[in-house]
């Protein structure tokens, strides 16, 4: 259906005399497996068509779409695409959709498993993970478990070629477990995020939930004052996605939002530190031939050893700063304007394991889970996360469970010190491919 | 065009090919969104979702499919697959829901002028006026302004009689200013928004709105971080709704409940909180977003969750209220028909108490004065009973007095804690909600309402720089 979605909506935008058009479809079918400590509670499946039309007319832009419920009903955007775009006001900075339009080769972007999956087996790994967690230790229960896989195609076309298609699949499982112990409670969750199930590994999933619930029972807060602290690959990822990313997407440096701004070729970052942006790692859920504007994706350093090299582009903040996109155009639903975000993020890994790391630090916390830290600032740097699950650790050995302390201070002193240390494993899941990370000091307020 | 009869024919369908229960729920949702980004236009978008969404119940199993396109065939593949996966979730055991009263009704916000109407050049100079205003003030590196009109129609019928429609319009306008001082950047952003038609866009001064928030953008990038450690906490009216919403709400929803993942589990009846607090969730609230009926078409009336300090209850849907032996509540919704509903607050707050807000301050020797002009949000872990949020710039409050601003302020506590630490309750009950955003929760993003009087809390976590 796509297909013919973007080839009508070309055939009717040329009769609206624009000067050019860009049309995006993506069809998603999606399956959910829910189950809770009651049981399976749901199971779910669906397919959308949604739709998004670029209309261009000299330097005024419109992006105008939605779900579509028939082919014919892209008629009607293209119509008011077309009105719309008549009334607005100039964008000087506005140049040209995408002329140089593409895809790259990329692998893992599709498990055929998952083109159509089998329902029978997600939820035979839901009842797994939700009977698991108990045996491996009776403190511990599996309050929720759930699978999502998705299977999604794309086609974007535009007054300069295409259309251009292409297609991925994403599994996510996710369980939630809580440990109970007389009257102290923990919860942990962990996940699974990929393209395929390949990887999949249901039992070390929730041994590890398991573990870091059990290990957290008890916990309190320590006084506040200044921590080493020890951030696992999942905590970490979550930082770099709260504060950098945001501080290297071009538009927020051109708007004067990013604290990176002027910095480019400056060490503003440990030189133990190097991270890449890249789109086409395989099995990474960020991976596409092409951007959402239909420019191919690439592998890009954005920080060197420390310093910074690079934004993330789309073809709008390309054109302002007069080179090309990086392949990072994003689209919030297919039918919101493109903005430059990060495709997967790749950090090297330094050397040691986590235990090592943690038997180095004097006197800190290892977080093994925050919430809140999306609430961090990328526009000041400055960060904030509250520990859900953390230890405290002194002399190199674990003392007791932390929780609900905020663990706050500048990204850019914090991650910039010359003793931040990275471990030489590194995790991948969802958009990430990171390991955990050693801050000498960040302010913990507690007690 | 979504209509009753569709409805109709697919929920006879439903059961005409073996599902002994159904819910078929239409939705039609538009929204139109004009940003201006530091002086240029960044966007003009309306976007449409429509489409068809079907729980089948098959031998006490439930399955939940959906489709966007509304062609006889994709309707007819929806069905079937609701039904299957009805039948593939039964051999893994029943599920059964509370009964209810079956309901026939429609609900209209009332409105002057249709938003969608109103000629786009109109909204669009809208915005650029109040964002190249905010560009031109001394101090401002940076502005975004979104002017968000929505309009969402569901319709929900069940294989037990209930037809309901709901229709709901609302408006608002969101503006973000970042200020530089010296090596400092800081934002600060806020919103306003009104259920009812262009009426309410075209009564407000939006300048004398986005200048006080650029005003307080410039003042915050001067401001310094609050020492973090543990405070005496006077909170306003839109904090309090987060840290009631966060704090409280999710950990009080059914689904968590009865999944053991809540940490107010087995504590009906038990003192959760300081006896001069009463939370009702309330679909109808002046100030809230309207929620008459929720997405099983059960009304949502007035839900006591905690009276003097003691919780009565949880917010249910009609499953949840099955197994906590509890009536429906009226609070399973869905984002959109892409989704199967959750357990969710509607308009969540405190009641207020006698103390006029000035009362609030006196005795506080050392304290914080919590404002949610700027607030970003907040998170909650309900299984361990973490909060955080982020919250707008605040003052610190000196003898009894509001002294200096601070920035970047997130505070954090724990929900059994945090709400038996107030000692005093205002008299200014409000109530707000947003075009913009709202909860989120398992993927699904729903419009949500939440507020209270000022308060005051003995301890709360203070963090930042």
């Amino acid at each position: 259906m796509i297909h013919e979605v973007v080839e009508r909506a070309l055939r009717v935008a040329s009769r609206y005399g624009l000067d050019e058009v860009e049309v995006y479809a993506v069809r998603s079918f999606t399956t959910d497996v829910v189950g809770t400590i009651r049981g399976l509670e749901r199971v779910t499946s669906g397919e959308r068509v949604d739709v998004g039309i670029r209309a261009v007319l000299g330097k005024r832009v419109t992006v105008q779409g939605g779900m579509v419920s028939r082919v014919e009903d892209v008629d009607s955007v293209v119509e008011v695409a077309s009105k719309v775009v008549r009334t607005l006001p100039e964008d000087p900075n506005w140049v040209s959709l995408p002329r140089k339009t593409g895809k790259v080769a990329i692998e893992g972007a599709v498990d055929a498993k998952l083109r159509s999956p089998d329902v029978g087996y997600f939820i035979e790994v839901v009842k797994y993970l939700l009977g698991r967690a108990k045996e491996i230790d009776r403190r511990a229960y599996t309050s929720s478990a759930s699978v999502r896989s998705v299977y999604v195609e794309r086609a974007i076309a535009s007054s300069y070629g295409g259309p251009q298609v292409d297609e991925h699949t994403e599994l996510g499982v996710f369980v939630s477990v809580k440990a109970v112990d007389g009257t102290e409670e923990s919860g942990y969750y962990d996940f699974y995020s990929s393209t395929t199930l390949s990887r999949l590994n249901p039992e070390e999933l929730v041994g590890r939930a398991v573990e870091v619930s059990v290990k957290t029972l008890g916990a309190r807060r320590v006084d506040t004052g200044t921590y080493e602290v020890v951030l696992v690959p999942r905590v970490f990822a979550s930082v770099i996605q709260s504060l950098l990313v945001p501080a290297v997407s071009a538009e927020s440096v051109q708007k004067g939002r990013s604290p990176l701004a002027g910095k480019l070729g400056s060490r503003v970052l440990s030189e133990n530190l190097t991270l890449v942006d890249d789109g086409t790692y395989p099995e990474l859920t960020g991976t596409r031939g092409f951007d959402d504007e239909g420019v191919p994706t690439a592998r890009k350093v954005v920080f060197d050893r420390g310093v910074l090299r690079g934004f993330l582009y789309d073809t709008y903040t390309a054109y302002v700063d007069r080179r090309e996109s990086t392949g990072n155009a994003t689209r919030q639903t297919p039918y919101a304007p493109p903005t430059p975000w990060m495709t997967n993020i790749l950090v090297e890994p330094g050397s040691g394991d986590l235990q090592s790391m943690v038997r180095d630090v004097r006197r800190g916390i290892v977080v093994y889970s925050t919430i809140g830290e999306w609430l961090s600032n990328p526009v000041s740097g400055l960060l904030n996360a509250t520990v859900t699950n953390g230890v405290y650790v002194e002399g190199g050995e674990e003392r007791f469970p932390v929780k609900g302390v905020v663990i706050a201070g500048s990204i850019y002193e914090a991650m910039g010190s010359p003793e931040l240390r990275l471990t030489a494993a590194v995790e991948s899941f969802g958009r990430f491919r990171v390991p955990a990370v050693y801050i000498p000091k960040l302010t913990v307020a507690g007690r | 065009m979504l209509s009753r009869d569709l409805a109709t024919q697919v929920l006879d369908e439903v059961l005409r090919r073996g599902a002994e229960g159904a819910v078929v729920r239409l939705q039609e949702r538009v929204y139109e969104l004009v940003v201006y980004d530091s002086g240029v236009l960044r966007g003009y978008s309306i976007s449409t979702v429509r489409g068809v969404g079907i729980r089948a119940v098959v031998g006490g199993g439930t399955g939940y499919a959906y489709t966007s396109s509304i062609d006889r065939e994709s309707v007819s593949r929806a069905i079937d697959r609701a039904i299957s996966l009805a039948r593939v979730a039964s051999s893994y055991g029943r599920k059964s829901f509370a009964p209810v009263k079956p309901v026939k009704d429609a609900f209209r916000v009332e409105f002057k002028v249709d938003p969608h109407t109103v000629d786009p050049q109109v909204k669009v100079e809208l915005v650029k006026e109040v964002n190249t205003a905010s560009m031109r003030r001394a101090g401002i590196v940076s502005a975004v302004t979104r002017l968000g009109l929505e309009r969402d129609r569901r319709i929900v019928l069940t294989s037990e009689g209930t037809e309901v429609e709901v229709d709901v319009v609302g408006v608002g306008l969101a503006h973000m200013a970042v200020a530089r001082y010296g090596a400092v950047i800081e934002r600060v952003g806020d919103r306003e928004s009104y259920i009812g038609g262009y009426e309410h866009i075209e009564r407000r001064d939006w300048l004398k709105f986005a200048e006080e928030v650029d005003e307080l953008a410039i003042k915050a990038s001067q401001a310094k971080t609050p020492t973090p450690g543990t405070y005496v906490a006077v909170v306003d009216n839109e904090v309090v709704g987060l840290l009631l919403h966060e704090a409280f709400g999710h950990a009080s929803e059914g689904d968590g409940v009865v999944a053991g993942a809540s940490i107010l589990r087995g504590k009906v009846g038990e003192r959760v909180a300081s006896e001069l607090v009463t939370i009702v969730d309330a679909g109808l609230v002046e100030g809230g977003y309207p929620i008459p009926y929720d997405d099983e078409g059960v009304p949502k009336g007035r839900t006591v969750v905690v009276e003097d300090g003691v919780l009565k209850g949880y917010l249910n849907s009609r499953d949840t209220a099955q197994e906590l032996g509890m009536g429906p509540t009226g609070n399973a919704r869905a984002q959109d028909v892409s989704f199967d509903t959750l357990v969710r607050q509607t308009n969540y707050y405190a009641e207020p108490r006698d103390w006029r807000v000035e009362e609030l301050f006196e005795g506080v020797s050392y304290g914080i004065y919590l404002r949610g002009r700027g607030a970003m949000g907040g998170q909650v872990n309900p299984s361990v009973g973490t909060f955080t949020f982020s919250i707008g710039p605040s003052y610190i409050v000196r003898n009894g007095e509001v002294a200096e601003l601070v920035r970047g302020v997130v505070v954090s506590g724990n929900i059994l804690e945090t709400l038996k630490e107030v000692d005093a309750v205002a008299r200014d009950l409000k109530v707000t909600t947003s075009v913009f955003g709202g909860c989120g929760k398992g993927g699904q993003t729903v419009r949500v309402g939440d507020g209270g009087p000022h308060i005051r809390t003995r301890r709360i976590v203070v963090g930042g720089g």
